[in-house]
């Protein structure tokens, strides 16, 4: 056994972290819910080549796993970077047969949103194109996107309905169940990021003890993470039960963490011109996307009925 | 990462389960239903388990050879444990002086007290226990008043333990006492090494909330104990209690290991209980399951980062409080899935139709255990201060004399 990042994931945590803090911030999720673009952006992050992270090589990514990424999403994530690395990583599992579309995903050229059903889709606002599961075929197509007033500008959430599509694969059932499990770990990984954050900004406000022992939370979220980041490439069949516990997870302790942060701090907390509620925004949308608490918690117990406690 | 038995993991747990096989007539075996927490009535058979465990070089698996341990890895060491569960050997009787009291005199004893005392506790030739709390100072454990007293080559003993595990068959125990009460109460103290059978240790059970008797009282009257049994120097006494009380965290719930019942139990339950519930009810019961199981899993694969971060040769630090406290939580959530999927048994002990009782004994048990090695409320106070850096709350007690009266 081994539960580590190895050196070269260390690495790349700092490099990512540099990146980040460098290129965003709540900062910029404040002015994005004035209707700023959000930060980075799309182009900084193909440019440096985060977009690709788990795209092949030979269609222009790095051809890493989704554990790479999720140490890099981390570093989003406590910056609250957009858009999400999970857009990315779920269009890269899904386009996995069409080399021009995942060099297009991996250069940035094209925009793409993946759609559940009728409802929010991540990174919609500003997608040039989307992905789609209809009648069990993966399809593809320009879509009419509406949006509410954001909550979390961040997340890019619109409701789309397609105008066309064209079918990039039929029977795509279980490649898209892959793809949404990689999502809500990618998405579980920002938020480990948000909530360390949020406990970070609190331990530095606290003046006077208190028993502010959230971290517990975070760092049971990292073990989560990492073992469903790394049963992406290394053990699928674990991969639903820990995509649907760390989706699970990180919806309560991203939440538990950003509220606590606000309750520290008080009332300059509940203020526009301070970060915490822009972590606070992150956890009230994150905790909704992909499937909420009921539905991991139920998933997770439909797969433990089912004998899924196998390690 | 990798989860999996390396190659040397996987030979050396061939070799484990070969030697539980070849030893199981000697062994003691829990019965189907019962769990390793309720085995402690059989105490010769549990001695006996143990010795045949460490002959067989199962025992002190990651403990140095100068010490009569095996010098493996913790690895091993972890694989010894899991097969010990896999096979259903009941908690070793000797895991307070394993997990604990070991662990302190290896690291604050003299090669006199090691040569004497470690080799027979590993053989459970001698049962420890660890006398700490007090009636007046459990989580304030610094503010003990059971006394030391010098005199000539011996010191003497006088005042009251109490919630100590396992003293009723304990043959040592290593004891915290205040040998001065003229410095602040955190200076003042010194441990000893103390024969559970000296004239004047007097333990009396005491009766749990669940009904079983695992924990006491002790009293001393005038103790005698040489002073080639006092434990690190005179004053130094709370720095060797925080050896035990670092391994202790880790032993309750810091490995990432299930705390009274496992996820799996509860799974077999459920598999078994919730087709029989109205469909409105199983959905309830699914969420708890699911709530239940993320938890034990988060806390499972936590343990594995704590492990590989021990077995690269890091410390368990202040941080194990929290596997401690995630532990204990997980295991709530564990219990009470358990329970409420019991039916009307649930409002028995025991109920009248078959009912084994076990669900009901694991919530039982479980308030004990959020206690043992600091309470929650402890914990988070440690997490605060010594993992986050917060500002420890002003506190005259840690500075003045522990005499001079401030005693909260």
């Amino acid at each position: 056994v081994n539960f580590e990042l190895d050196d070269d994931q260390r690495a790349a945590a700092a490099g990512a972290r540099a990146f980040f803090t460098g290129s965003a911030s709540a900062a910029d999720a404040r002015r994005a819910l004035d209707g700023a673009p959000v930060a980075p952006g799309r182009a900084a992050l193909a440019g440096i080549g985060f977009l690709g992270i788990t795209v092949p090589e030979a269609a222009g990514g790095a051809g890493s796993s989704v554990l790479d990424l999720a140490v890099v999403a981390e570093q989003a994530g406590a910056v609250l970077a957009g858009p999400s690395l999970g857009t990315a990583a779920r269009a890269a599992v899904l386009l996995a047969d069409h080399p021009d579309l995942l060099a297009a995903l991996a250069d940035g050229s094209t925009a793409f949103a993946v759609l559940d059903g009728a409802g929010p889709a991540i990174d919609a606002a500003g997608a040039d194109i989307f992905l789609a599961l209809e009648d069990g075929a993966l399809v593809l197509g320009p879509g009419e996107v509406s949006t509410g007033i954001p909550m979390d500008a961040t997340r890019g959430l619109g409701s789309v309905r397609l105008t066309s599509r064209r079918v990039l694969a039929e029977d795509a059932g279980a490649r898209w169940a892959r793809a949404r499990s990689v999502a809500q770990v990618v998405l579980a990984a920002e938020d480990l990021g948000a909530a360390g954050r949020a406990v970070q900004l609190g331990v530095e406000y606290a003046k006077v003890r208190t028993a502010f022992g959230r971290p517990i939370g975070v760092e049971q979220l990292r073990s989560l993470v990492w073992w469903a980041a790394w049963a992406v490439d290394a053990a699928p069949e674990e991969l639903p039960l820990a995509a649907a516990a760390a989706s699970a997870f990180a919806a309560e302790t991203l939440e538990r963490a950003a509220e606590t942060c606000i309750q520290v701090h008080g009332g300059i907390g509940f203020t526009w011109e301070h970060d915490a509620h822009l972590y606070w925004r992150r956890a009230k949308v994150d905790r909704l996307l992909l499937g909420d608490e009921a539905e991991q918690l139920d998933t997770v117990a439909g797969l433990v009925l089912a004998g899924g406690l196998a390690r | 990462m990798d989860f999996d038995d390396t190659p040397d993991e996987a030979a050396y747990r061939t070799r484990v389960r070969a030697l539980l096989a070849e030893h199981a007539a000697d062994l003691v075996h829990l019965d189907a239903g019962e769990e390793a927490s309720d085995a402690g009535h059989q105490e010769p058979a549990l001695r006996r388990t143990q010795r045949v465990l460490a002959e067989a070089g199962l025992i002190g698996v990651s403990w140095a050879r100068e010490h009569g341990g095996q010098g493996g890895t913790p690895a091993q060491q972890a694989i010894v444990d899991q097969e010990l569960t896999r096979a259903r050997v009941p908690t070793l009787i000797n895991h307070i002086g394993l997990g604990m009291c070991g662990p302190t005199v290896v690291a604050h004893g003299t090669p006199e007290q090691h040569e004497r005392y470690l080799a027979r506790l590993l053989r459970a030739e001698d049962v420890w226990c660890q006398l700490f709390s007090e009636p007046a100072s459990g989580s304030d454990l610094a503010a003990l008043r059971t006394t030391a007293v010098r005199e000539g080559d011996e010191w003497v003993v006088n005042g009251q333990k109490v919630w100590t595990t396992l003293a009723h068959v304990a043959d040592h125990g290593i004891l915290l006492t205040r040998t001065d009460g003229n410095r602040p109460k955190h200076a003042g103290l010194t441990m000893f090494i103390v024969d559970m059978h000296a004239p004047g240790v007097t333990v009396r059970p005491l009766k749990q909330l669940g009904g079983q008797s695992d924990f006491n009282e002790v009293f001393f009257d005038d103790v005698h104990i040489p002073d080639s049994d006092r434990l690190g120097e005179p004053g130094e006494g709370w720095r060797v209690a925080l050896t035990t009380l670092l391994n202790e965290r880790v032993a309750v719930g810091g490995r990432g290991n299930d705390l009274g019942l496992s996820i799996e139990s509860l799974a077999g339950l459920a598999a078994e209980r919730v087709p029989q519930l109205p469909a409105e009810r199983q959905v309830l019961a699914r969420q708890a399951l699911g709530r239940a199981a993320v938890a034990a899993l988060a806390n499972r694969y936590t343990g594995y980062r704590r492990y590989t971060a021990i077995s690269r040769g890091g410390l368990p630090g202040p941080e194990a409080g929290a596997g401690k406290l995630a532990g204990t939580a997980a295991a709530r959530l564990v219990a009470d899935a358990g329970v409420r999927l019991l039916g009307d048994d649930a409002v028995y002990s025991r109920g009248p139709d078959g009912d084994d009782g076990r669900w009901q004994r694991n919530q039982a048990w479980l308030p004990g255990i959020a206690i043992a090695g600091g309470t929650n409320e402890v914990l988070r106070n440690i997490i605060g201060e010594r993992v986050l850096g917060l500002p420890p709350e002003p506190r005259e007690d840690k500075t003045a004399p522990f005499n001079a009266g401030s005693r909260s």
